[in-house]
């Protein structure tokens, strides 16, 4: 049977995070209501002219060097010329002969490198809304920045095409360029995929997938066109160069248009934009920018809070936590306490958030005092969680609610010992019982006297005192 | 009251106003009625604005002077028609920045004139409200695109207009109609609001009885626009300075290739008369050569079709203008413009769209910007050696009206002497300089260097202090 390798490159689009759009000074907030963030140079109005918000070159430039790209140094823009009626010029200000960047990489385990060929700076078209019978059309989205990040052919299983991924989300979000929310349409991918022979020099007949919504879609659609294109091979049939659709209700591909249907878009210079300088000072400045990246970071954490590498992933992966991670330890030295109670009790109650991380209310220094009074002994477990409960939701101080729910565990010694004898009262049979050998009846002498305590007692005061009285 | 306001200047109007002679809405409603009277004839305006407004009390040189525009300019709440069907009842959401100058300045604005469909055109013919009329004889054209502005001004329907200039399309008119026709330097005048034909030639300028006027307007609409990423950051000037200055030691070019073949014999003779006027005021005239012009033409064409195919896609009918009934998108397209483009419009749309395709991109459109940039040095050569360059603005007087309208290449020749300024980008402008045996206007042309207005305004101020050509007026009977 033929044996061959998969060859994959993805074509990524992310919406970079200006304020205005990219041509005219309309807010970006796509989500208003339809066709309020709108103005006649967004909308293609007669006569009217795009001006070049250079805020969105400093984007360009910062993620074309952190995806370790050359820079041209001075840049310009092409028509892509093509009708739909999302496109109010019915052509899109794009890059094509000269992108802003070229020639980068992206690094994906020590082992593993993707090149990237091109990033360049383009315009979004707006949104339909199709119903029955009619389309609408919002243009709130017409205009916004966007960044085209075109792979090179190295992506070798749908899996590297899901950790190139989540790798490049990371990275953007990391640099502050884009959210890459693709759920809000904020990142979108376009994946192109040929099957090579084993042992063979040529590359096969490629297919461009789209309408994948998910990281997982892409994986899923890139799966499921492998085994297509492999039977097709296989059964001595041939690969058609076309566009299919990824259907994500029946997880199968689909047709689009064959490449004879394929569009010219006549691209030519914009003669209403001149060429933008990209000065070296800019691209100083935006490296200067750049900051820790994700893989730098990660090391950081391995070496510096004595994370394990895996512990150390989670949690950079997690940049808004993993931000808060490092502002609580600036309040509470102790990292490997703080990674734990973040990964457990906190996390848990982040879970049952609606809006997650982000409607995340406690403050880091309040954090760190749960850590450190747990660790002073001064709460137990079990507070730790019903502060958490209060306080991560609610703006609440912990102290507060410390004071509220009564939650200082009770180490006075004398009280404990006497609600000790209370218990040993009560329940003589379980005495009895440990006294005969069944140490196991401990813990249910141990959660009989936390009952009388409200939880408040340390659990091990409470056993230390039972097992002393019950030798005694 | 003394209404004999025709054989006044704009700015000797702007005076009276001034002096209070005479109020903004008197000189309106004149203008008013005398498009009402004659514009039957003419069909100069494609729509004349029946009331008064001013919306500045600025009181700059022009103040309080009625302006026509050329339909293809953005008035705000005004419809913008470019004398197409496909932008019938499409009104202009925002004022042009040249609109808005005019409107700061205190000018009121009269109504809008007709013009070949998107500027394409050199008669006015291609427009769909048909052709406008020359004042000096209504069986001829009054030359285009900007040709209801140039008939409007030579019969006195207004003081001055703007229009537009891609190949020739204000001066070409201007020359036929007898009345001055500026296109400034690109990037000069923002173009911000000027619906686009071939967005890196185009330019708004002004069409005026006169010299002055002409410099006072373009006072008031050159300068950096915060819109227009072209226009140039050369600061605002005053072209009015450059009025009533000596032109002795001046040295002017007479590009060889533009006295050759196809000139006509009279227009020549008058280009001569003119020559040996400023000879006489010893300015010295050298002859130069400019030995591309044969290929402008055709690199012209290439540059300003490709750039007009992508930038008339936006009218497809769907957010504007007129829409073709259709139950599938591609029909409502092809319907749509269909429907909506005349006949030259759609010539020029498939010549670029063409000269656009993958295959012919390098053939033709990569190579017509090659020639381009040839011309450009023959001009940069040659204003190393003289100040000005005089040719004839147009090769034949006002031609008859259906004429050359089945003949798209010899309408195209019409500009033949204007096209290479718009490919070199450099300033130049039509002066009346007398009349043919059959009292048809000739014009000619100045040209400068990139940025030097002043020179072409000093010379033709010197021109009109001397001459009365441009203070003929048409006898409409």
């Amino acid at each position: 049977m033929k044996e061959f390798d998969t060859v994959i490159g993805l074509e990524v689009h992310v919406q970079l995070n200006t304020e205005a759009k990219i041509f005219c000074s309309c807010p970006t907030e796509f989500e208003a209501p339809p066709n309020t963030n709108i103005c006649p140079v967004c909308c293609g109005y007669p006569g009217t002219l795009p001006v070049f918000n250079e805020g969105a070159l400093r984007l360009g430039v910062r993620a074309g060097l952190a995806l370790n790209c050359r820079i041209n140094k001075s840049i310009y823009f092409e028509r892509k010329n093509y009708f739909y009626p999302d496109l109010p010029k019915n052509y899109q200000i794009s890059q094509y002969a000269s992108p802003l960047g070229y020639q980068g990489f992206l690094q994906l385990s020590p082992e593993r490198k993707v090149g990237i060929d091109r990033v360049h700076l383009e315009e979004d078209a707006g949104k339909l809304i199709h119903k029955q019978g009619y389309s609408l059309a919002d243009f709130n989205r017409a205009g916004i920045p966007l960044l085209e990040i075109v792979s090179a052919p190295d992506i070798r299983s749908p899996q590297e095409a899901f950790d190139y991924l989540a790798c490049l989300k990371l990275i953007l979000q990391y640099i502050g360029v884009s959210t890459c929310d693709m759920e809000k349409g904020y990142l979108r991918c376009d994946a192109n995929i040929s099957l090579k022979e084993k042992e063979s020099k040529t590359f096969g007949t490629k297919v461009e997938l789209k309408n994948m919504n998910s990281f997982k879609g892409v994986r899923a659609a890139l799966e499921y066109e492998q085994t297509r294109q492999a039977g097709r091979i296989r059964a001595g049939e041939k690969i058609i160069q076309e566009t299919r659709l990824w259907d994500v209700q029946r997880l199968k591909t689909f047709s689009m248009r064959s490449k004879e249907e394929a569009h010219d878009y006549r691209y030519f210079p914009d003669p209403d934009l001149p060429d933008f300088a990209v000065s070296d000072q800019l691209i100083a400045q935006e490296k200067e920018s750049l900051g820790e990246l994700p893989s730098q970071r990660r090391k950081r954490f391995i070496e510096q809070y004595r994370l394990s590498g895996k512990e150390s992933s989670l949690l950079i992966e997690n940049k808004p936590l993993a931000d808060f991670f490092e502002q609580v330890l600036k309040f509470y030295h102790d990292s490997q306490k703080v990674h734990k109670l973040l990964f457990g009790p906190f996390l848990e109650q982040v879970n049952l958030l609606e809006g997650g991380f982000d409607s995340v209310k406690i403050s880091a220094k309040d954090l760190a005092k749960v850590v450190q009074y747990f660790q002073e002994g001064k709460i137990n477990n079990i507070a730790v969680r019903k502060i958490l409960s209060l306080a991560v939701p609610a703006e609440k101080s912990v102290d507060r609610i410390i004071k509220e729910e009564k939650l200082t565990q009770i180490s006075d010694q004398v009280g404990l010992e006497d609600i000790v004898d209370n218990v040993l009262s009560e329940n003589s049979k379980a005495a009895t019982e440990y006294k005969q050998g069944k140490t196991k009846a401990v813990q249910f002498l141990v959660g009989q006297a936390m009952k009388k305590t409200r939880g408040r007692a340390s659990p091990q005061a409470v056993r230390d005192i039972l097992e002393r009285r019950l030798k005694e | 009251m003394n209404l004999n306001l025709i054989e006044k200047s704009g700015y000797e109007i702007a005076r009276d106003i001034k002096d209070k002679k005479i109020n903004p809405e008197e000189v309106y409603s004149f203008f008013k009625e005398r498009i009402d009277k004659y514009n039957p004839r003419l069909n100069a305006f494609i729509e004349a604005y029946p009331d008064f407004s001013l919306s500045s009390s600025q009181n700059s040189s022009l103040f309080g002077l009625p302006i026509a525009i050329k339909d293809n300019i953005c008035i705000q709440g005004k419809e913008i028609t470019c004398a197409s069907k496909i932008l019938s009842s499409c009104r202009a959401v925002y004022d042009a920045t040249v609109i808005r100058k005019l409107k700061e300045a205190g000018l009121s604005l009269i109504g809008t004139t007709n013009m070949d469909e998107f500027a394409f055109g050199s008669s006015t013919e291609n427009s769909c409200y048909g052709p406008s009329k020359n004042p000096w004889d209504t069986d001829r054209v009054p030359g285009g695109s900007s040709g209801g502005s140039a008939a409007a001004v030579a019969a006195r329907l207004v003081p001055f207009a703007l229009g537009s200039d891609t190949a020739g399309s204000i001066r070409q008119p201007a020359s036929l109609c007898g009345v001055v026709g500026f296109k400034p330097t690109y990037g000069r005048v923002s173009r911000f609001g000027l619906v686009a034909f071939g967005s890196s030639l185009d330019q708004i300028g002004p069409i005026t009885g006169n010299i002055k006027d002409c410099a006072s307007l373009l006072d008031i609409i050159c300068g950096p626009d915060k819109f227009d990423s072209t226009t140039a950051q050369a600061g605002e000037q005053n072209f009015t300075e450059a009025l009533g200055q000596d032109i002795s030691s001046l040295k002017i070019g007479l590009p060889k290739e533009y006295f050759g073949e196809g000139l006509d014999p009279q227009i020549k003779e008058r280009i001569e008369a003119a020559i040996n006027f400023f000879k006489k005021e010893k300015v010295e005239f050298v002859q130069v050569s400019l030995p591309h012009t044969q290929y402008a033409l055709p690199a012209y064409y290439v540059i300003a079709c490709s750039e007009a195919s992508s930038n008339l896609q936006r009218f497809d009918g769907i957010r504007y203008g007129q829409r073709a009934q259709g139950n599938k998108l591609g029909p409502v397209y092809e319907k749509s413009r269909r429907l909506g483009f005349g006949r030259e419009t759609k010539r020029r749309i498939l010549l670029g769209t063409y000269s656009l395709s993958s295959g012919y991109y390098d053939l033709y459109y990569t190579r017509a910007l090659k020639v381009r940039r040839l011309i450009k040095n023959d001009f940069d050569r040659v204003f190393k050696e003289v100040d000005a360059i005089l040719t004839p603005s147009s090769p034949t007087p006002a031609f008859k009206i259906g004429e050359k309208i089945k003949d798209p290449l010899k309408m195209y020749l019409s500009d033949v002497y204007t096209i290479s300024s718009n490919l070199a980008g450099i300033p130049a402008a039509s002066i009346p300089c007398g009349f043919t045996k059959d009292n048809l206007p000739v014009g000619m042309q100045l040209m400068a260097k990139d940025f030097d207005e002043e020179i072409i305004i000093k010379i033709a101020d010197f021109f009109q202090s001397h001459t009365d050509f441009h203070q003929k007026i048409p006898q409409l009977k």
